[in-house]
This record gives C-alpha cells, sequence and structure tokens, in this order.
C-alpha cells in the first residue's frame, strides 16, 4: 500500500505542475465541404449535416476531434518512458459549428490519472482543446485521452 | 424501437436501430483525403503490416463519427451535447462490423437521454464503447 502511495505520489506531483495550464494555441477554418465529407463517410443521413443548402447546415458534433493542434503536451512534460496509444476522445458540444467560422483551439492538460493492471500501471493524460468563434463563443471541448503503458521495471 | 421524433417517443432501455459502417478501405481512404488520417496504417493494409498490424485500421476519430451518425439515424433532431468513446481495440479495415445501442437513462425535465454504444467485430468482440447524452425537442 505504502508503494501505491509513493508510485501515486509522481501523478500527485504532476497534476500539480501541469493541470490546467494552457500550451497550444491554432487556428482553424472551417469548411463546409470537409465536414459534409466527414459526415458522409461516417453514415450521417441528417441533412443539416450533408447538405450544404440545407438552411441549419453545421458540422456533425463529433467533427471537433479531428481538429488537430500544433502539440498534444506541454513542451516540458517528462517523458513517462511507455509508448503513447490513443485510448479515447471525448466531445461536449455547446453550439454549431458552421461553415466558414474560424476557430481558435486553445489546449491544456484536463487529467491525468492511473490505472494498475496485471501488466503494470498505465497513465492516462487527458488533452483538453477548447474550441471559440470569432464572436468568442466557447463552441465545444475537445479531449483526447492517450494512455502510457509503463514499462514494468524487473 | 424505429426513428424518434421528440423525447416522448423515448423509452428507457429501448434498443436503437443497429448500423453497420462503411468500415471498407474505400472509406478510410476518402476519409483521408478530405478530412485527415491518411498515413499507411489506415489508407493501405500492406503499409500497416509493415508497422506491426494485421491491417489496415479505422482512425478512432472515425469510429467516433460512427457512433454519432449511429444517434442522428435513430433520432434524426437530435442534439448530442456529449459523446465519450473508448478505443478498446483496432476496428480493422474491410472486416464488417455493427453498431448496437441501448438508452441507459430518460430525463424528461432535461430533455435529455443517455445512450450506451457499442461497436463489434463479426466474432462479436467489442472494439469500441461509447456513452452519449442526446437533447430531444420536448413532446
Amino acid at each position: 500500500m505504502a508503494e501505491q502511495e509513493a508510485v501515486d505520489q509522481d501523478i500527485l506531483d504532476l497534476r500539480e505542475q501541469f493541470l490546467n495550464r494552457e500550451f497550444d494555441e491554432v487556428t482553424f477554418e472551417i469548411d463546409g465541404a470537409r465536414f459534409a465529407e466527414y459526415a458522409k463517410v461516417c453514415g450521417e443521413t441528417a441533412p443539416r449535416f450533408i447538405d450544404r443548402n440545407n438552411p441549419d447546415f453545421q458540422a456533425p458534433p463529433t467533427y471537433v476531434s479531428t481538429l488537430v493542434g500544433g502539440r498534444s503536451m506541454p513542451p516540458d512534460f517528462p517523458n513517462l518512458g511507455g509508448m503513447g496509444m490513443d485510448a479515447g476522445k471525448s466531445v461536449q458540444w455547446k453550439a454549431p459549428v458552421r461553415d466558414g467560422a474560424t476557430l481558435t483551439g486553445r489546449s491544456h492538460l484536463h487529467d491525468i490519472y492511473t490505472k494498475t493492471g496485471r501488466s503494470g500501471r498505465m497513465v492516462f493524460l487527458v488533452t483538453r482543446m477548447e474550441l471559440y468563434d470569432e464572436a468568442g463563443t466557447h463552441v465545444a471541448n475537445a479531449d483526447t485521452r492517450t494512455v502510457i503503458r509503463e514499462r514494468i521495471q524487473r | 424501437m424505429s426513428t424518434v421524433k421528440t423525447i416522448a417517443d423515448v423509452e428507457f432501455g429501448g434498443e436503437l436501430p443497429s448500423f453497420k459502417p462503411d468500415t471498407s478501405i474505400d472509406a478510410t481512404r476518402r476519409f483521408g483525403k478530405y478530412v485527415g488520417w491518411d498515413s499507411p496504417r489506415f489508407t493501405d493494409h500492406e503499409g500497416a503490416r509493415k508497422e506491426g498490424l494485421p491491417g489496415a485500421i479505422v482512425p478512432g476519430v472515425m469510429s467516433q463519427g460512427f457512433l454519432g451518425a449511429m444517434i442522428h439515424r435513430w433520432a434524426p433532431d437530435a442534439e448530442i451535447v456529449a459523446i465519450d468513446t473508448i478505443f478498446r481495440a483496432p476496428v480493422l479495415v474491410d472486416q464488417p462490423h455493427s453498431i448496437t445501442g441501448v438508452v441507459t437513462d430518460v430525463d424528461e425535465d432535461a430533455s435529455t437521454v443517455e445512450i450506451d454504444i457499442t461497436v463489434t467485430n463479426e466474432a462479436g468482440e467489442t472494439r469500441v464503447f461509447g456513452t452519449a447524452t442526446a437533447k430531444l425537442p420536448n413532446g
């Protein structure tokens, strides 16, 4: 138990040092032709996502997950020693993203936590990109969850 | 359960119509061309094998799009206000997959539903799991 607490202290230190600290800002020009293709390939059939002539034409809510920032981690974040893998994506949708919009994405580390299994400890890093339109309206959060499986020390 | 229009049409525990997403190599190439994620691991079986994969895989962001489409095919006017997707294992390109969904909560006051969605391969193995909250028009 004492060992587990000691292990987790490094995560507490990382949380203290890195959570909620903005490390990236990038601008996206939203192209309706592109998100309509995304919608069609994914199997959307609702006209507001695939028909540019629809008066409510907008990007599917999951489209913001395809927007990639300049970097996914703070530049001074330490190497945790394992290979990072994409463990999942989350979207919190707040307002429609329209054709021709210019969005600003600001990224920070939103969460750091661990799970321990038979193969050792896995560290999960949640990077959140907050997206705002030209008027400053917060339109969505796009989270990327990266898992790093630590190498077992023998 | 067929398509629904309003929150009044939704039953707790109701199943969404099953959906078979297009996981063909043509689809991932089209996704790569128009959206991104055009590396060989997504668009070319041989290129993916060179990276140690059993074959090309569907980008995770495309699988997430499948889940959103599933909800809109069931409830065309639904607004997905939150969706969380867990990539448990690769979705292999050119292999049939099915998506199933079930309503796990209905909040008539907030006019929202909670949905669990699962992408499985032909062996019945879960590859992607998602949970979503969707807002529906009041009945």
